[in-house]
């Protein structure tokens, strides 16, 4: 019995990496949105590094959903 | 036959034909002194300066000085600072941000965030955790520790307060997709006032500037700006140079 609900603590446990993984994507693309928007209004120095810093977030994200499906 | 060269044993109505050797010593002196004459010439050439030929700018670097740091608090005259609703014509005076002490506190907490994942090791119920996870975990992690630090950086880098030579401009981005821009006209200042509370703002000389216009928006609020009272100047400054009709 014991091992059964293990397997299944597990499944939640992935489905909601998957889904929060999924959801941090979402957010990631947001904030590239965000950063090129403010951007575009207010032109500065640093908007360049920070809009890389941006794309760079996605890219990270999309490796964690990446982990989450095969990984985990 | 060929001439004397010996200059100790020609006679006096010999000719000399051949040249002194040069003594190195006195050549490497002769050196020195071609270097210290060209290190100190007679006309000392002065720096290419370019005037600046506007007298708001200049009041303005009077009363602020200059910018030291590209990520200062307050810009004065930038030259690479520009924004969405600038005019051709229009010259930026004064870019102000938040006073960098009110970046402390998310820094702080960044960096207390970034040091959470070691203190797993001393929960025992997270030792269980399949590897796999863990990792996954730690990633997860760290980029909500990015996430929120970047965000609490653009918050504080596009939240500025602008004053050009024609108005004064209030650009806030509250949250992830909201823009508010409020502006009023250098002829719409009716009154400016300033509040330094607290003692952090005290001893870092920060606070806020309050401004009663005629325009559309009653008021214009710089949160948190670095030396509020010069700002104060610098405002009045152009008040009395466009009433005196030089802008």
């Amino acid at each position: 019995m014991f091992p059964q609900i293990n397997t299944y603590m597990l499944l939640v446990q992935k489905f909601s990496f998957v889904l929060g993984s999924i959801l941090y994507l979402l957010f990631a693309f947001i904030v590239v949105k965000q950063t090129t928007m403010m951007s575009k209004h207010v032109n500065d120095k640093f908007n360049t590094i920070l809009i890389t810093f941006a794309y760079l977030h996605v890219a990270f994200s999309i490796f964690l959903v990446f982990l989450t499906l095969v990984i985990l | 036959m060929p001439r004397v060269s010996d200059v100790d044993t020609i006679a006096p109505d010999d000719q000399i034909t051949s040249t002194p050797t040069p003594n190195p010593v006195r050549k490497s002196i002769a050196l020195k002194k071609e270097k210290k004459v060209a290190k100190t010439p007679d006309v000392v050439p002065t720096l290419p300066v370019t005037p600046n030929t506007n007298p708001l700018v200049e009041s303005v670097y009077k009363i602020l000085g200059h910018t030291t740091h590209p990520l200062s608090s307050l810009l004065i005259h930038p030259h690479v600072f520009d924004f969405q609703e600038r005019d051709d014509d229009e010259v930026v005076l004064l870019v102000a941000r938040q006073h960098w002490f009110t970046n402390v506190r998310w820094v702080l907490i960044s960096l207390f965030m970034v040091f959470v994942p070691s203190l797993f090791r001393f929960v025992p119920t997270l030792l269980n955790i399949p590897a796999a996870y863990m990792f996954v975990g730690y990633l997860f992690w760290y980029l909500i520790t990015f996430a929120y630090a970047f965000e609490s950086f653009l918050s504080w880098y596009f939240n500025v307060y602008i004053i050009t030579s024609k108005r004064v401009i209030d650009i806030d981005f509250n949250n992830l997709l909201t823009k508010k821009y409020s502006e009023a006209t250098i002829d719409a200042i009716q009154d400016v006032t300033s509040a330094v509370i607290g003692a952090i703002p005290t001893v870092f000389n920060y606070g806020n500037v309050l401004i009663q216009t005629a325009a559309e928006v009653n008021e214009l609020e710089f949160g948190r700006v670095a030396n509020p009272e010069k700002i104060i100047k610098v405002l009045q400054e152009i008040r009395d140079q466009y009433k005196g009709g030089k802008i």
